[in-house]
């Protein structure tokens, strides 16, 4: 079992780097931070995607020559995953233009001072 | 021939390019934009009529983007189902537009109208991919557009609420497509498609060899279109965004935009899972309960609401749960009465809010107690209040009775009697917080005590189609009733 573990590490790595990310971004107050979970949580989601196209000992998938026995790395998770990248990107550049808004609102990107500024009115 | 084998691809080409082009006419021509809209929105409802008249003659057929089949390329897939929810969602966005051109001009500033008119097309283009599409990665990204521009078309009021509402909404979305990426990822791994059909003609042997593996990605499934969809627990983006929202963007989040991820649900449990999987995992179990609880408590949540769009948007969480208690029922009438309460509750819905739009616009009112004796100054906005909070209760003669029915009918076919009692039991909550509103705007003695201005005909006109689509369902839902049951015969 904790060989099979220690052989497949790169998806535990993406699953604990998904679980740091979505906890983070559900329980911290700073939604700048939010913000960077968010990133950090769908980054684990890329690497997990792009191990799993992965293959030992394989080349680049860049095909020249009528070459029967090459392994390849499968490019299909790569390039889903750079439509991915870009998806992360701008919903990214939109929660920030979304916090600009809200600190000019409250003078603080803190989410529980803004519940108390809304309750003290 | 030669155009009509383009259509399912046209009708997201159509949308997408007036979503380009919205902005750019809307500075330069600016009387030719909004009509531009409603024309492409016309044009793709007249395609998706004719791919309905089309799978109802040969069946269900597939359309490759770039003529690449699959496993290399994008699969297109019409059949029944997919059909009705294009046509729900495109019928419907016409309509809540046609609504929208005058409210927006109250609502928002004139200078963003050009932005609105690209992010209401983005939404309904992506709504209409996620009918559509064969692949789920192609699902994934439609899923992360629709995100944004339904947060977008909340935040673009710019008020403090909104913006507080749609970020939130925001990154409770992004939980949910992150869980969704990581979900496909873990089909990926195993079958090593995106292809629904081969992903589903993979999954079974999957299954066997990696069971762990697909009990993740089931429950990372149900949490992702749970949070999208505002299932029970996941809900609590829900009412601040759709209640804060503008009344045209609330009706559009309310009636179609949480519906979509409900059939997203449904293709994922029926299309892609293999039965197997169904039955050795109680996932259906899981949605029932979930479902049941989101009926019981968003009545009881709307009932304690003092702003009336807070209200509706908590009436919704109940309603939502009618949909998924259709598809966990797994049982083809029960299955019936939710899709039917997709097409019953996105009108309904959608016409609540534009009453209270209308009631906004003409008087300023928000809040459910300052509504005593409305309905001698609005009498037709009042009377489509009335006319969807009865079909929200389910009185006979209104689409909402027959959803309830067929579940019910369901329920009982299957042997759980207690879906029944949670679906009355609901029926009589919806009654206790509707009701009084109706008896108070009507009833009460005293004269209405603020101004009103005078409602623009350009609102009126979708109220009245939108009572006469909900009585029409009400009294002849036998065409879609059966077009309902042969679509969901291809999942069983």
């Amino acid at each position: 079992m904790l060989i099979k573990i220690a052989h497949n590490y790169y998806y535990m790595v993406a699953i604990l780097l998904f679980i740091i990310g979505m906890h983070t971004m559900l329980t911290h107050s700073n939604l700048i931070k939010k913000v960077i979970a968010m990133n950090i949580m769908d980054t684990a989601v890329f690497l997990l995607f792009v191990a799993v196209g992965y293959t030992y000992g394989g080349a680049a998938p860049i095909v020249t020559a009528p070459a029967n026995e090459v392994l390849y790395v499968n490019p299909l998770p790569g390039s889903l995953m750079l439509t991915g990248i870009v998806v992360a990107v701008s919903i990214t550049a939109y929660a920030l233009s979304l916090i600009v808004k809200i600190y000019r609102f409250y003078g603080t990107v803190d989410y529980d001072e803004i519940c108390l500024i809304r309750s003290q009115e | 021939m030669g155009l009509t084998n383009h259509f399912p691809a046209l009708i997201l080409a159509i949308l997408l390019g007036i979503s380009f082009l919205s902005p750019i006419l809307f500075r330069w021509v600016r009387k030719a934009s909004a009509p531009a809209l409603l024309l492409s929105l016309f044009l793709a409802l007249v395609m998706a009529v004719y791919l309905l008249i089309q799978t109802t003659q040969v069946g269900e057929f597939s359309y490759y983007m770039g003529g690449w089949p699959p496993p290399w390329g994008i699969e297109l897939k019409i059949n029944l189902i997919r059909a009705y929810m294009l046509i729900v969602v495109l019928a419907v966005s016409l309509w809540i537009m046609v609504y929208a051109l005058k409210d927006l001009e109250h609502e928002l500033k004139t200078d963003v109208l050009g932005w609105y008119y690209t992010l209401y097309a983005l939404v309904v283009a992506s709504m209409a991919g996620m009918a559509l599409t064969n692949d789920l990665f192609n699902l994934f990204v439609l899923m992360e557009i629709c995100a944004i521009s339904a947060c977008a078309i909340i935040s673009i009021k710019e008020d403090r609420a909104c913006l507080e509402a749609s970020f939130k909404y925001l990154i409770l979305s992004a939980m949910g497509t992150g869980c969704f990426l990581l979900g496909v990822a873990m089909v990926y791994m195993v079958t090593g498609h995106m292809n629904y059909d081969l992903v589903n003609e993979y999954l079974p042997v999957a299954v066997e060899q990696y069971p762990n593996n697909m009990f993740a990605a089931s429950a990372l499934f149900i949490v992702a279109f749970g949070t999208k969809a505002a299932l029970f627990p996941l809900h609590v983006w829900l009412p601040d965004a759709h209640a804060s929202a503008p009344s045209p963007s609330s009706a559009m989040l309310s009636g179609l935009v949480i519906k979509i991820y409900a059939f997203g649900l449904f293709i994922v449990f029926y299309q892609i899972f293999p039965r197997s999987l169904l039955d050795s995992i109680p996932l259906n179990e899981i949605i029932l309960w979930l479902s049941s609880m989101g009926i019981m408590f968003g009545s009881i949540f709307a009932m304690v609401q003092v702003d009336l769009k807070k209200m509706l948007a908590y009436s919704s969480i109940g309603q939502i749960g009618y949909v998924f208690l259709g598809i966990g029922l797994d049982d083809t009438i029960a299955m019936t009465g939710g899709f039917y309460h997709l097409l019953v509750h996105a009108i309904m819905k959608s016409m609540l809010f534009m009453c209270a739009g209308v009631i906004i616009y003409t008087t300023g009112i928000r809040q459910i107690k300052q509504l005593g004796g409305i309905g001698q100054v609005l009498p037709i906005t009042m009377i489509a209040f009335t006319i969807g909070s009865a079909s929200m209760i389910g009185i006979p003669g209104t689409g909402g009775l027959i959803s309830k029915w067929y579940l019910a009918l369901g329920a009982l076919e299957i042997g759980r009697p207690i879906f029944v009692v949670i679906i009355l039991a609901s029926s009589l909550l919806n009654a206790i917080y509707y009701m009084p509103i109706i008896v108070n705007a009507f009833m009460q003695q005293e004269e209405f005590a603020y101004e009103v201005k005078a409602v623009p005909r350009q609102m009126l006109i979708p109220l009245i189609i939108g009572m006469i689509a909900i009585v029409f369902l009400g009294v002849f839902s036998r065409p879609v009733i059966v077009l309902l049951e042969n679509g969901l015969q291809l999942f069983f």
